[in-house]
């Protein structure tokens, strides 16, 4: 961290304005996340059945006390969407280390050792990989059951493939180097030599790939949400607000916009992020395509 | 002939490859809902039968069996075509498949077709404006594209063409008061038979959002890959080799960019078309389309295990027949893969 003390340019990844964006809408949803309590106008789950589907505050019949309206249910659209920002990062975030640590798990011991483990591998992502991905969410939430845990686990389980299938042809490609030859020769055990000559070369793809799979994380939990296979009802969460709004279509157009955007937002944020963290981080673009 | 011996080779490889992966994953969803906290047999007797009645049940639907002899049974029953009953429905798993498979089918192809659309022009486009201001302008838009799932773009063009502008309905296969014509079970195509154009074009403008949502979702990935391959292209020697033979620009991209390029564009195709059949699913409950997502999704709710597995199982054989499809596409536009 010393290196970056005062009067010392920063750091190149954090020069690049779509890093930039893509942290700045992070911060602001992580903001509404931890501090939901405060910044809700009401309780996210507060039923007001006499005041049900009312208008956002500056349309006809709005109401200040419910600025963006109500639900079906004569929830505060407004809290509930800030609330969900909670669901969405914290599965954003524990999915994506979680498939990380997996993913890269098996892509560096594939890439590694290669011959018969390599083979294995490559067998078994094969086999996930003929399903579709929403297909088999669905069906992992069937067996797990209900819950947060069991969402971020079922995320998880599918999408560690992402991770095994880009770093294992990475990690290929690293292995052949003279250092990696020079590091076994010196007598490197195996771990040592992957973690300490195979990984700090895969890191920035590794990076990168985890900003990409926190917007895919965040678009799977609305999904499963909105199918109700979720977190329970008592948990606001943008998917479920959509499955509410997708109802009462009709009568309250503006539940469903209010959602959509906020996953668009979350997503837009993610895939920004990365596509900074790919140009500045990749050691093989040239200096012009970064720009 | 030839090349008609190599596609065979290819097929029958990717076929045999098929068979293990499909037995593994049979065996995966079996154990995946085994471990279910659901007790299948209490829940095809009614609520109030004694437990003797529900230990009777599951003797005789074999719960009782090791697991591995409960699977070897299933397994049994299912290569002659016998998935089950559905608990919920009371109907042949087979019956309710083949019903709602025609209706996802239509959807998925469809939807490939304007995805491909989109996805040739985009790229052709991106390709077309490289160097210049647009290309940043192009080169953001696909992200903020990318970052919208066809989950998303469905409910957004649902919104805007049925609800705010009212103009293409976005509910179902049919508005009310057409009959459906039941031949092969594709609905676009039973009506073109029996010569009902007025069901076929109302049973098209029903599948224009769905089939719009789906496939732009998908071309933003599509129009990226081409470009990057285009632009690979270019920096091989034919290409300068066919400007000093004096061929014009347009020629030069159709004949023997686009005819380069188009091969890694087009196996990402084969992975892309294998989730957009997954997307499907979403664009269904959402369109209230009856397909098999809709069969799916009442099955999940409602516990049905037999439906979940045959659908489980069903959208995974599509996965790979679709990949097996585009390979030998590959094969046939990749002469250098032919020649061994």
């Amino acid at each position: 961290m010393l290196q970056y003390a005062k009067g010392r340019p920063l750091p190149l990844w954090l020069k690049s304005g779509r890093v930039q964006t893509g942290l700045v809408i992070i911060f602001i949803l992580a903001v509404c996340a931890i501090f939901a309590p405060y910044l809700a106008p009401n309780d996210p789950n507060e039923q007001n059945l006499l005041s049900i589907l009312t208008p956002p505050i500056w349309a006809d019949g709005g109401d200040a006390m419910f600025p963006l309206g109500t639900d079906s249910l004569g929830r505060c659209v407004l809290s509930r969407l800030i609330f969900g920002a909670r669901v969405a990062l914290t599965v954003a975030f524990s999915a994506s280390i979680g498939a990380m640590i997996i993913g890269a798990f098996f892509a560096h011991v594939a890439g590694y050792f290669g011959g018969w483990v390599d083979w294995l591998i490559g067998r078994v992502v094969e086999i996930w990989l003929s399903f579709p991905p929403v297909i088999l969410s669905l069906i992992l939430m069937v067996g797990l059951g209900t819950g947060l845990r069991n969402v971020v686990l079922a995320i998880v389980l599918v999408d560690w493939t992402r991770f095994c299938r880009v770093l294992r042809s990475e990690v290929i490609v690293l292995r052949r180097r003279d250092y990696v030859s020079a590091a076994q020769l010196v007598g490197f055990s195996h771990w040592r030599t992957i973690t300490r000559e195979i990984l700090p070369g895969t890191l920035p793809l590794l990076i990168t790939l985890m900003s990409l799979e926190m917007g895919v994380a965040v678009i799977v939990e609305a999904i499963l949400s909105f199918v109700g296979m979720s977190v329970g009802s008592e948990t606001a969460a943008w998917g479920q607000m959509i499955a509410d709004a997708r109802q009462n279509i009709y009568d309250a157009p503006f539940n469903l916009i209010a959602p959509i955007f906020a996953i668009f937002f979350a997503v837009f944020g993610f895939n920004i992020l990365g596509d900074g963290l790919r140009r500045t981080l990749d050691t093989r673009l040239t200096q012009t395509e970064r720009t | 002939m030839r090349m008609f011996a190599t596609i065979a080779k290819l097929l029958v490889k990717r076929v045999l490859t098929a068979i293990p992966i499909l037995l593994i994953v049979s065996a995966l969803l079996f154990c995946i809902l085994r471990i279910l906290p659901v007790d299948p047999a209490a829940m095809s007797l009614p609520p109030n039968a004694t437990v003797q009645e529900v230990e009777a049940m599951r003797t005789e639907m074999g719960l009782n069996l090791p697991l591995y002899q409960q699977y070897g049974i299933w397994l049994n029953k299912l290569f002659h075509g016998d998935i089950g009953r559905s608990i919920h429905f009371r109907q042949d798993v087979t019956s309710l498949i083949g019903s709602t498979l025609p209706a996802t089918i239509e959807l998925a192809v469809i939807a490939m077709g304007v995805a491909t659309v989109f996805g040739l022009a985009g790229g052709l486009f991106l390709f077309y404006v490289r160097g210049t201001r647009a290309e940043a302008v192009m080169d953001f838009l696909s992200i903020l594209l990318l970052s919208l799932p066809e989950f998303l773009w469905s409910l957004f063009l649902l919104l805007i063409f049925g609800v705010f502008f009212e103009v293409l309905p976005f509910t179902g296969r049919l508005s009310p008061g057409f009959e459906r014509p039941v031949v092969t079970g594709f609905l676009l195509l039973d009506s073109l038979i029996t010569g009902n154009i007025s069901t076929f074009l109302n049973a098209l403008e029903h599948m224009i959002l769905p089939c719009l949502a789906l496939g732009i979702a998908l071309s933003p990935s599509l129009m990226r890959v081409l470009r990057s391959s285009l632009l690979d292209a270019y920096q091989d020697d034919y290409i300068q080799q066919a400007r000093l033979r004096g061929l014009s620009e347009k020629r030069i991209l159709i004949r023997h960019g686009l005819k380069n390029a188009i091969l890694p564009t087009l196996s990402l195709m084969g992975v892309q078309f294998g989730f957009l059949f997954g997307g499907t699913l979403l664009v269904e409950i959402i369109y209230s389309y009856p397909g098999m997502g809709n069969l799916m999704v009442d099955a999940i709710r409602n516990a049905d295990l037999p439906i979940i597995q045959g659908a489980g199982l069903t959208y995974c054989i599509a996965v790979l027949v679709i990949s097996i499809v585009v390979d030998s596409l590959y094969l046939i536009l990749n002469p250098k893969l032919r020649v061994r």
